[in-house]
């Protein structure tokens, strides 16, 4: 896809880029480097590069999960509607107090600032949406826009904060031109919702001052021509260096107030005063000097490539090509200290088609033959079988995700061990069943009772995705010397029974459930149990007028008194008398002891 | 119940109460308990809390209440007003047996343990036992293990109470069993867990192997079940979640309360010995709290004297040194009286040993001044303890010691405050940390609090527990009314809202932690920790009680006050100036002399101009109004001047009718009853005032003698009012007071006033007593101002943070008042501002203090430095060369000698050139940072002095551009907090061209439009909150803005937001020339700030996002603002 999206390109870096990361990919995904792959190439163009900041980058990622996404490009006019939207802001605590980290448009033009303490923040617009700030949410969105910004260049890198810097050197023709490319990249950010600043200029820092530090880069794309980059930013303030406070202050009073007021500066006079790296970053941001970006492409951890002469059509071959997939990825797995947790098969016909089938497990894992079945318990519950058609020459086997995951002795007998192991072991095999039936019937699919924190035993466990659920802990803990308090089986909903013989405050002596008698042999109790009182709101919580007692749903919202009844022929049950005000005591069970 | 019913009751007690003292793990108040267990017909109750017993006395007094029959001090409700069931709980209570001792809760995992003495021994035992864990612990924490417990067992009574797992009771029980032989008990709860009958027989196996006594408990949390959804809240607090998400750490049942014996004996059923042990526990208990013997320590008398002699001949021996030239008959009359009733009341041990801490304070040069009901007498006058003088100032006494209340006379003792800490170690050294303590203060939920962690514990969100928590422009009140939460733009009647409201309401008022209070001691002859568990306070060396001001009050122990006062280190501080600059030496005393002397005296004159910045307790905005309404001119005058700009006269709308009065406006008359009372009963009362009652005492003694109130009733009046208003006891009173003198024939209106000038008092109590001796520092510090206008500013910025205003405004008014200003310069200033002589007197010279970041260390070397350049310049020639044009950009030579003999890093040689301070070797703001840049980051040792210096190559001089006065200005503010070369706004006056400036507002006529742009002082919103106040300033002055809260609305962000201020509005001029600007319009011109610097900025409004350097924002120091 990629080759289709260039293929007009001429044979220049940025294929070379392609080639160079895809040869990087399938030799031992290390991580790429840009400026390692550009060896070739006569004489390297001068260097133009596009940077984008989006000043209110949580507030938009916030509007756009919200749904209150924009038109396309019309964020100025989305600005005035939303004049009646309350400022929104972004709190985090700063050295024990909830201080503003991000505002919105809104919120700026209420007189908010970032590090504003919330309750100052209060006091200027008493109307205010507070929400916590999340910069690893920001984190990712920005993550995802650098990919998605990856359709212009492959050379692109997070600028942080809230920023990225675009390498479009040999790229900006394919859009015929900077001033179109940037218009392009531009309307692409206001598309997805975002306020951008971009400008372009012949190295990263002067891109980025020149976005963040000017007027010209908000309204729309500020493009440097050529050569021109100190005169663009000479005029810039100084603070645009992104000093340090103390040298930023010592600037200040030096009366040294834009760039142009220290670009001919005697660089020794300078380097003393705000050290070495000084006048390189000067040099940098007045154009004077380039570094490359470092694009940021995480490949997955670790992908291994088998590229057939011969292609391969038939079950056995496609398997066991996969189980030496499996034990070379266990190897490398194992040498960096990680398991698998996500485990990927591609399948490249000679025709071109690509299918994919991914596998995950609950523990990291690194056992070739447990995902090596798992991966043929997917392969063979596959709706559309997997169809070789006239075979396939390549497969490729990604981990997509791993954890770390260190060496543990297997194969010790049992009777050394202490309990706790053998409960961790049997923990580990239920779930290698729980993986095997998810990657036969698919995620939902299993189910896991979970402890919930509730007296309550209707509320007292939850069933939830097997994968989702967490080990053992949580349960109520027992005396090893008591019985068990809660039966095996609880009815959804309890069920009446006629009760005899009920001492006021005390159990029944027989009662009639689904018209058999039991005589009550033992019982023990009363356990009490009262609801829940903050789950019903308070005006709930008042009985509504003329309702009937008899209404069963009613009884689990009243205090219970639960019993543990023994009949004489030894069957135990749950019995509980609920605390409603009717005169005759009524009965229910609930549940049904082993 | 009926008497009846009351007879037939089974015998039960439940021991193992516990309260709110338990914090957040009981969740009912003391005396709750107390009148709960009366109520349900329990024959006693045992109040155990978690390692402490800073609960048992509330639980104590209580009882003592209701056996008294004053129900409403023990906090019952209205609908037991009955007087035939109070008839029947005075009854009950008389019978009821109260046992105070604490559950301790081990760290080594052993079982808790409800420790009960049995006798005074025993309650020593204990006390002694929570100090040794309390002190091993960190603040606020226990440490002890069951060893400690075991070491002495003697005179206690241990019930132990099982734990979870019955298995792991049996070793630890056999344990207690076997140290303490016959007198264990082991508590046995039926809390319907299902599994109770089971152990309780196994319980009861265990009790006999062990040879203990099965004891039926319930362990109570709380008085009633309905407190079961509180108690789920404060459990949540308390581990830091959500109701929801607590799931199993919450209680199954509401039943940990005070059932009624009866449903108790039905529980035990199984074990009828555990319900009639309770009983046998109860008869093994002798102590109560009223044994508490206390003994006053003993130091101050010499020997072979008794403390009443020994203070006789102290008193008629220092009154010869008081009185030269003879006492006057009224003195004598006065300290005949006193003597007697403190001899009748056996307190001259308590004057004594006062007397004693402030001839210490006296021998260090402390400078200190006694207040308080008992300070304003003749005797403490003649002991020195206070400087108002009884015959020269009619002062009523009203408030020192009365026979009939009881109780211990009160000393607030005001320190200066830089050295109330050596006062405090002295006290200490001299009685033994065994023997000193200070008190504790229950700190309390407040509204704000306990909405808050309600919210939090409810699952609410920040955002709107926030809102209705910053609704409250207060912290005290006893509930939120809808109203608030209406204005914080929620719906009231949301019903999460109501039930967090709810729930945060009953809150309001429960204990949160013990904090020390601010310097009330304790002392005692024998150990003190025989006496109550002294533990660790969150300052290092510093010790406090378990007790506070009211359990102290009520075991009738006595307490001395040792607080500190900044205006006494300034006044101190200003006299030793005087001192040594004119040689004229002056003290309280000699300057309160002069306060009487005939009208038109120059300190009175320039009071009731109101210039009295810096001046104590008057230079507030409102007593700044007040003082030219008041006028004062004469002593009197400045005590009703303290006292009337307070909540309570305010609220009480008082103030209004008083100045009619004194302007002789409004005829004075006082409210006179009904006949056949005596028409001019309140005549006494209200004389000194003019017929308005101002101060607390004569709200009190309305209440006596216009209500009728009995000495008990306005005692408990007076404690509702002194105490935390969420004790819910004051509007008890209301209708008493109201109704009483509505009764006899009062009008209602001026009844009501009186109430609500009291409940204004509640929040902010302001007796005569204390006034006088405030109006006395009030006096002298303007005496120094108008005397020594330079001295009084030097101190008053030696002695900051303290008063009302910043650095800059002190300046400004000594300037104001003729006083030259020097800047401050590496050359002649030291730590501290200093006077220097002058052509025209003494010139201040502002010390390196005022250098934000600067450290007294480095000023220290300075010194030292200069004294030797003096020592070189005398013999030779100066070495501090006069300013020559400068070539080179390397430090000059003088600078590097400073920082290499002064051996200052160079962040200190940066300091001082930001602070502009190399003037004096020719180098400006600008030159001196741009060569100090260049300096070595330390001082070199001196072996490599002459090698170090050549290391410098030389720089070849750049010009940099002149610096601005606006950039010099600004740079002053943001180093210094002031500046010496203009104001913020005279820079900036030609960009605000039409604007008036402060002068020429305040000159302006009554009703003119004037637009008026500052730098914004202060704001402020008083309590009753329908106005803001915005003070501004510029070059020429201060004018004081109003803006009506309904345009808040409109305004709010630049009234909240704005540095400099742009004010259009009407000019509104009192008759007694009071000046205010009633805003119609406001602009935020805080832009203008960067003008000032001359910052440049681009990138438009989303620039500031990136453009965040902290100095760069505050350029002028924040206003003071009051909301």
């Amino acid at each position: 896809m990629r080759n289709e999206r260039f293929a007009n390109a001429p044979a220049g870096e940025v294929a070379a880029a392609f080639r160079a990361a895809d040869a990087a990919y399938q030799n031992d995904g290390t991580l790429f480097h840009g400026a390692d792959a550009l060896h070739h190439g006569a004489r390297p163009p001068r260097r133009r590069y596009l940077a984008l900041w989006f000043p209110f980058l949580p507030a938009d990622r916030l509007r756009r999960q919200a749904g209150v996404s924009h038109d396309a490009g019309d964020i100025a006019a989305g600005d005035e509607d939303r004049q009646a939207a309350p400022p929104l802001v972004f709190v985090a605590p700063v050295s024990g107090a909830m201080r503003l980290v991000a505002v919105s448009p809104e919120a700026l033009a209420a007189g908010l600032r970032p590090q504003m303490p919330l309750a100052d923040a209060r006091a200027l617009a008493p109307a205010l949406w507070v929400v916590p700030a999340r910069p690893d949410l920001d984190d990712a969105f920005l993550t995802r826009l650098r990919d998605d910004f990856g359709r212009f260049t492959p050379l692109l890198a997070i600028d942080p904060p809230h920023g990225l810097v675009l390498d479009i050197t040999g790229c900006a023709h394919l859009a015929g031109g900077e001033a179109p490319m940037a218009a392009r990249v531009r309307q692409r950010a206001r598309a997805a919702g975002l306020h951008v600043h971009c400008a372009l200029a012949a190295t990263p820092q002067a891109a980025r001052a020149l976005a963040r530090f000017t007027l010209a880069a908000r309204e729309a794309p500020l493009i440097v021509p050529e050569g021109g980059d100190r005169a663009a930013t000479a005029r810039l303030p100084v603070a645009a260096l992104e000093l340090p406070e103390r040298h930023y202050r010592t600037l200040q009073r030096a009366g040294l107030k834009r760039l142009a007021d220290i670009i001919d500066r005697d660089s020794a006079s300078l380097a003393s005063r705000f050290g070495a790296a000084f006048p390189a970053l000067l040099a940098r941001i007045t154009g004077a000097e380039d570094i490359r970006i470092t694009p940021e492409r995480p490949p997955p951890p670790c992908v291994i490539d088998r590229i057939l002469p011969e292609p391969i059509a038939r079950q056995e071959h496609v398997e066991a090509l996969l189980a030496g997939l499996l034990r070379e990825a266990a190897q490398r797995l194992e040498r960096a200290g990680e398991g698998g947790l996500r485990f990927t098969a591609l399948f490249y016909r000679t025709d071109g088609v690509k299918r994919a089938v991914t596998v995950s497990v609950s523990q990291p894992t690194r056992d070739p033959a447990l995902v090596g079945l798992l991966l043929r318990e997917r392969l063979g519950a596959l709706d559309d079988p997997l169809d070789p058609g006239f075979g396939f020459d390549q497969i490729r086997l990604c981990v997509d995700e791993t954890a770390p995951l260190t060496a543990a002795q297997s194969g010790l007998p049992a009777d050394i061990l202490p309990a706790t192991h053998i409960m961790e072991a049997g923990q580990e095999s239920i779930n290698r069943l729980a993986d095997r039936l998810m990657a036969r019937l698919g995620p939902e699919a299993v189910l896991k009772l979970c402890p919930r924190g509730s007296h309550l035993p209707e509320r007292a466990a939850v069933l939830r995705p097997a994968r989702l659920a967490t080990a053992g802990a949580g349960w109520r803990d027992l005396g090893p010397e008591d019985p068990p308090a809660r039966p095996l089986h609880l009815f959804r909903t309890p069920q009446p029974v006629e009760a005899m013989d009920a001492a006021p405050d005390g159990c029944p002596l027989r009662f009639r459930w689904r018209r058999m008698m039991h005589e009550v042999a033992a019982a023990e109790g009363p356990e009490r149990l009262s609801p829940e009182w903050w789950r019903a709101l308070p005006a709930a919580a008042a009985p509504p007028q003329g309702a009937t007692p008899t209404d069963d749903a009613n009884t689990l919202r009243s205090t219970r008194d639960y019993y543990r009844v023994e009949d004489r022929e030894g069957r135990r049950f749950w019995l509980f008398r609920p605390d409603d005000a009717g005169a005759t005591p009524r009965w229910f069970i609930h549940g049904l002891f082993p | 119940m009926s008497n009846a019913a009351s007879n037939a009751l089974p015998a039960y007690a439940e021991l193992a109460a516990t309260s709110n003292f338990s914090f957040l793990r009981g969740a009912s108040h003391p005396r709750d308990l107390v009148l709960a267990a009366i109520l349900q017909g329990h024959c006693g109750l045992g109040l155990a809390d978690r390692n402490t017993v800073a609960g048992v006395v509330r639980a104590w007094s209580a009882l003592r209440s209701l056996r008294e029959e004053r129900l409403d001090a023990a906090g019952a409700s209205e609908d037991l007003r009955d007087p035939r069931l109070a008839a029947e709980i005075r009854h009950r209570a008389a019978a009821f047996h109260l046992i105070t001792g604490a559950r301790l809760a081990f760290s080594d995992g052993a079982p808790d343990v409800l420790v009960y003495p049995e006798n005074l021994a025993g309650w020593s035992r204990l006390t002694r036992l929570l100090t040794q864990g309390a002190r091993r612990a960190r603040k606020g924490g226990c440490d002890l293990t069951l060893d400690d417990l075991l070491a002495d067992v003697r005179g206690l009574q241990l019930i132990v109470m099982p734990p979870a797992r019955l298995g792991e009771l049996e070793q630890p029980l056999q344990r207690i069993a076997d140290a303490a032989p016959g007198a264990v008990w082991l508590g046995a709860s039926m809390w319907r867990r299902g599994d109770d009958r089971r152990r309780l027989f196994r319980l009861r196996d265990m009790a006999a192997r062990a040879g203990v006594r099965l004891l039926a408990v319930n362990d109570v949390l709380y008085h009633a079940p309905g407190q079961r959804d509180l108690h789920d809240v404060i459990t949540c607090i308390r581990e830091k979640t959500t109701v929801a998400a607590a799931g199993r750490l919450l209680e199954a049942n509401a039943e940990r309360w005070l059932k009624t014996p009866d449903a108790m004996v039905r529980l035990f059923h199984d074990a009828p010995e555990a319900i009639a042990a309770t009983g046998d526990f109860l008869q093994r208990i002798h102590f109560d709290l009223s044994q508490i013997a206390y003994q006053y320590p003993d130091e101050p008398v010499p020997e072979g004297h008794d403390p009443q002699g020994w203070l006789e001949y102290l008193v008629w021996d220092k009154v010869k040194a008081r009185y030269p030239r003879g006492v006057t008959e009224k003195v004598q009359r006065l300290l005949d009286e006193e003597l007697a009733l403190i001899r009748q009341l056996g307190f001259a041990a308590y004057f004594l040993t006062v007397h004693d801490i402030v001839q210490e304070a006296r021998r260090r040069g402390i400078l200190c001044q006694g207040r308080g009901s008992a300070a304003n007498s003749a005797v403490c006058y003649v002991l020195g303890i206070t400087s108002v003088d009884p015959d020269k100032h009619e002062l009523l006494f009203a408030r020192f010691l009365s026979t009939d209340r009881g109780e211990p006379p009160d000393i607030d003792v005001d320190f200066e405050h830089e050295r109330r800490e050596e006062i405090i170690q002295y006290i200490y050294e001299r009685y033994g940390r065994h023997r000193a303590g200070i008190a504790a203060t229950v700190i309390r939920y407040r509204p704000r609090s306990a909405i808050r962690e309600v919210g939090k514990a409810l699952g609410l969100t920040e955002d709107v527990t926030a809102r209705i928590a910053g609704s409250q422009w207060g912290s005290y009140g006893e509930d939120i009314p809808d109203s608030h939460i209406a204005q914080a733009g929620l719906d009231a009647g949301n019903p999460a809202i109501r039930r967090a409201v709810a729930l945060a309401t009953r809150l309001i008022g429960f204990p949160r932690h013990l904090s020390q209070h601010v310097g009330g001691f304790i002392l005692t002859r024998d150990r003190l920790d025989d006496l109550v568990p002294i533990g660790n306070a969150a300052m290092a060396g510093r010790t406090f009680i378990e007790w506070d001001k009211d359990d102290i009050d009520a075991l009738r122990l006595l307490k001395v006050d040792v607080l500190a006062l900044g205006m006494l280190t300034c006044i101190r501080k200003a006299l030793d100036l005087i001192r040594q600059h004119t040689g004229a030496a002056h003290d309280l005393a000699s300057v309160a002399l002069t306060s009487e002397q005939p009208a038109g005296q120059p300190v009175y004159a320039m009071l009731q101009t109101g210039d009295s910045i810096g001046v104590f307790q008057v230079e507030s905005r409102a007593q700044i109004n007040m003082l030219p309404r008041l006028k004062p001119e004469r002593f009197y005058d400045l005590v009703i001047q303290v006292a009337i700009v307070r909540p309570g006269p305010i609220q009480g709308d008082m103030v209004h009718p008083y100045l009619r009065r004194r302007a002789g406006v409004e005829k004075v008359d006082y409210p006179s009853p009904r006949p056949p009372h005596p028409p001019d009963e309140l005549r006494g009362v209200l004389d000194r005032t003019k017929g308005v009652p101002l101060f607390q005492e004569q709200a009190m003694q309305v209440a006596m003698v216009a209500a009728g109130f009995s000495g008990a009733e306005a005692n408990g009046l007076r404690k509702a009012m002194g105490t935390f208003r969420g004790d819910g006891t004051l509007h008890r009173y209301e209708t008493l007071m109201v109704e009483g003198m509505t009764n006899r024939g009062y009008d209602r209106d001026f009844a009501e006033r009186c109430f609500a000038q009291i409940k204004g008092f509640g929040s902010y109590g302001f007796p005569e007593s204390h006034a006088a001796a405030f109006a006395l520092l009030v006096y002298v510090s303007a005496w120094l101002k108008c005397y020594h206008p330079a001295a009084f500013a030097c101190a008053l910025l030696n002695s900051q943070p303290m008063g009302f205003y910043g650095p800059a405004q002190i300046i400004g008014n000594a300037k104001d008042n003729g006083v030259t200003v020097l800047a401050v310069d590496v050359a002649h200033s030291h730590w501290d501002n200093i006077l220097e002589p002058a052509e025209n007197g003494l010139a201040l010279r502002l010390g390196f203090r005022q250098i934000d970041g600067f450290r007294q260390e480095w000023a220290d070397a300075i010194v030292r430095f200069q004294a030797e350049q003096r020592a070189i310049a005398s013999g030779a020639r100066a070495v501090l060369t006069p300013p020559t044009r400068r070539q080179s950009n390397n430090p000059p030579p003088d600078m590097q000698m400073l920082q290499q003999r002064a051996r200052l890093p160079r962040l200190a040689i940066l300091r001082l050139a930001e602070a502009d301070a190399f003037r004096s070797m020719g180098l400006d703001r600008r030159a001196a940072l741009w060569v100090a840049q260049r300096l070595p980051d330390d001082a070199p040792l001196p072996l490599f002095l002459a090698t170090a210096t050549p290391e410098q190559a030389e720089e070849i001089n750049q010009h940099l551009p002149e610096m601005t006065l606006g950039e010099h200005v600004a740079a002053d503010y943001q180093t210094l907090r002031l500046s010496l070369k203009g104001h913020p706004m005279q820079i900036l006056r030609p960009l605000l061209p039409g604007a008036l400036t402060c002068a020429q507002c305040n000159k302006s006529r009554h009703g003119a439009w004037a637009r008026v742009a500052g730098v914004v002082l202060v704001r402020q919103r008083p309590g009753t909150g329908n106005a803001i106040f915005i003070t501004l300033e510029d070059e020429t002055g201060v004018i004081n803005a109003v803006l009506w809260a309904r345009m808040l609305a409109r305004f709010r962000r630049e009234v909240m937001g704005a540095r400099i201020m742009d004010i259009t509005g009407v000019i509104e001029r009192s008759p007694e020339n009071v000046i205010h600007l009633m805003a119609k319009h406001i602009t935020d011109r805080s832009d203008l700030l960067e003008r000032l610097n001359g910052d440049i900025r681009t990138g438009g409004p989303e620039a500031v996002l990136m453009h965040r350097h902290p100095r760069d924002v505050r350029i002028l120091p924040g206003s003071r603002d009051f909301h």
